[in-house]
């Protein structure tokens, strides 16, 4: 089967700097593959690009047999491409339970309803969604008194709402305690698995790494330095080598 | 837990508290009947630019989108409506629709352009569609009469008297107004908040942002146009300045006195200039300068004006993005 998502030859430069020198990945579907890589890799330039979110990007980008390179972000986002940050992203003057209501107005595609309806046609899915990160009780709070790990929480709910067939996730658990991590991304396996969707996530925890990936890339300086399962990763000499003296 | 019955109270929490509203429209109805016909037509003023104040607020307040040109549509609502009349030859009345619905297409057209860039970019654009707008109103004398304007071509306030056209502007501008909240309120509403607050966020939720600016500028330009027809049916003439860089300057004063981040904001930014505009300058001379002081102190003492004050004295009618 062809890969849900194929990039070939990805090269993207801020003025003289190089962040990203001919990066090709492909990513079966329903995969869990993450990306991990020092400081500065350019992991997050890497996922901006697949979400379309930067100009000057070089390259070709597949999404299920599509060439989508050229897309804005919302297009890609509507084609089932579904992002969240690394510093969490969310409607901070909005509430929590309103942020769960735009990203589904959003993924109805009726942003521009004057009528009220969709609030309660939705209204039992967002709650679901709340409990199912985690936030039930913070339903009326603002998102900006919520602690970081709350914000990533709610962040990936509405990454979730528009059911994306490809999320990408940047550092979701940055801000977690260990045993948060861990049940933030046990719950996003679980979910995405039984859905058949694909993952592709960037994470510094190489615990979680070798739980949740089947499959593994890892970049250095703008390069993609070895892809393979965890075992594979966690045997190699370079990659040993990148992250024993590579600063991190 | 909550239940999601609550739950969903609490976001499309739009119930409006009658219990004040219904008191303070007859209140000023009440104001209207009894007070002298002078009275009755700073009423008229004070209805007009808070509806004007409002619908640069939505922008502002709600979209984030900071407008330097927003009189332009109310120029271009009253020039719509009075050259609906001296050149459509229609009836006055029905030249009450042409007015906010020339401001809209107006809105449309300045729109399109401005919401390619953001921020200060975007409200240099908006600046210069503005003036643009002024000087063609200004300049093209055979249409526009130039800088003598259009008098004369009508009985003032449709032949009402002062205090029935303050009745009939209160009537429309409460109207108005209670179509804006419902916008505020509406998932639009919500879209163009969305927007406002975290653009890219927005975008990679799959919203095609421009198109939601878009939207609600022709929005902001249509009530500014309401605002601009009134105005012009108030003093039965049209000037070029009602396109001026002084009314844009007047509307973003009154959003930022009356309050940032709060639907009421223009309302009370409006009220509150339009009584300090008259009074204090009876008394001392440098109007200006007092209104620059309340402009700092505003600014670095209450960034959410005269409504954040309100809320936080725990009065909690008007918030809007709370
Ligand atoms: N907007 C920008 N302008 C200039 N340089 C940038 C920009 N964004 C990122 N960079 C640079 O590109 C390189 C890659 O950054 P990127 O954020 O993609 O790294 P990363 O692998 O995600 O790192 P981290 O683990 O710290 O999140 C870094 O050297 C960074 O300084
Ligand atoms: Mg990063």
């Amino acid at each position: 089967m062809a890969p849900i998502l194929s990039a070939r030859h990805i090269r993207k430069s801020y003025g003289a700097f190089v962040a990203l020198r001919d990066i090709s990945l492909d990513i079966p579907h329903g995969e869990r593959h993450a990306l991990i890589g020092p400081n500065g890799a350019g992991k997050s330039t890497f996922i901006a690009c697949l979400a379309g979110q930067l100009s000057g990007v070089e390259g070709q980008m597949l999404f299920k047999d599509e060439n989508v390179a050229a897309l804005p972000p919302a297009a890609l986002a509507r084609r089932g491409i579904g992002r969240t940050f690394q510093i969490s992203r969310a409607f901070l003057q909005m509430t929590v339970l309103e942020n769960l209501m735009a990203a589904h107005v959003i993924a109805s595609g009726r942003w521009a309803a004057l009528s009220r309806r969709i609030y309660g046609e939705r209204i039992d899915r967002a709650h679901e969604m709340l409990v199912t990160v985690g936030l039930a009780d913070r339903a009326r709070d603002r998102v900006a008194d919520l602690s970081l790990g709350d914000r990533k929480r709610l962040e990936f709910g509405m990454a979730l709402v528009g059911e994306p067939e490809l999320l990408l996730l940047d550092e979701p658990t940055a801000g977690m305690s260990i045993k948060e991590r861990h049940g933030l991304m046990d719950m996003v396996a679980e979910r995405l698995a039984s859905e058949g969707r694909t993952l592709l996530f960037v994470e510094h925890d190489i615990d979680v790494v070798m739980k949740i990936a089947q499959r593994v890339t890892v970049m250095v300086r703008g390069a993609v330095l070895a892809v393979g399962t965890p075992e594979e990763i966690a045997a190699n000499d370079e990659v040993q080598a990148v992250y024993l003296g590579g600063g991190h | 837990m909550t239940d999601p019955k609550t739950l969903w109270a609490a976001v499309s929490r739009a119930a409006l508290n009658w219990k004040l509203l219904v008191p303070l429209a007859v209140a000023l109805e009440l104001f209207n009947r009894l007070s002298p016909a002078s009275s009755s037509t700073l009423l008229t003023e004070v209805a007009i630019l808070a509806l004007f104040a409002t619908s640069l607020n939505l922008l502002m307040s709600f979209g984030h989108m900071v407008s330097f040109g927003h009189a332009a549509y109310f120029g271009l609502g009253a020039y719509g409506f009075t050259l609906a009349v001296t050149r459509g030859g229609l009836a006055p009345e029905m030249a009450l629709l042409v007015g906010p619905l020339a401001a809209a297409l107006g809105g449309l057209v300045f729109g399109a352009l401005c919401v390619r860039l953001t921020e200060i970019y975007f409200a240099m654009l908006t600046l210069a569609c503005a003036q643009i707008t002024y000087t063609v109103l200004f300049q093209w004398y055979d249409v526009t009469g130039g800088d003598t304007g259009i008098t004369g071509f009508m009985i003032p306030r449709l032949g009402l008297s002062e205090t029935g056209y303050a009745s009939l502007v209160l009537g429309l501008v409460a109207l108005a107004l209670l179509a804006l909240w419902m916008i505020v309120k509406s998932p639009l509403g919500l879209m163009i908040r969305a927007v406002g607050q975290d653009r890219a966020r927005a975008e990679a939720l799959g919203l095609a942002a421009r198109r939601v600016q878009l939207v609600a500028f022709v929005i902001a330009a249509f009530f500014a146009g309401i605002a601009g027809t009134l105005y012009a049916v108030l003093h039965g003439s049209a000037f070029p300045d009602y396109a001026g860089l002084g009314l844009t300057l007047d509307g973003l004063i009154m959003v930022v006195l009356g309050g940032l981040n709060s639907f009421a904001g223009g309302i009370w930014g409006a009220v509150i200039y339009e009584m300090l505009s008259n009074f204090v300058p009876k008394f001392i001379h440098q109007w200006e300068l007092v209104l620059g002081l309340l402009l700092l102190g505003i600014c670095l003492a209450m960034p959410h004006g005269f409504a954040g004050l309100l809320a936080r004295l725990g009065w909690r009618g008007g918030k809007g993005e709370k």
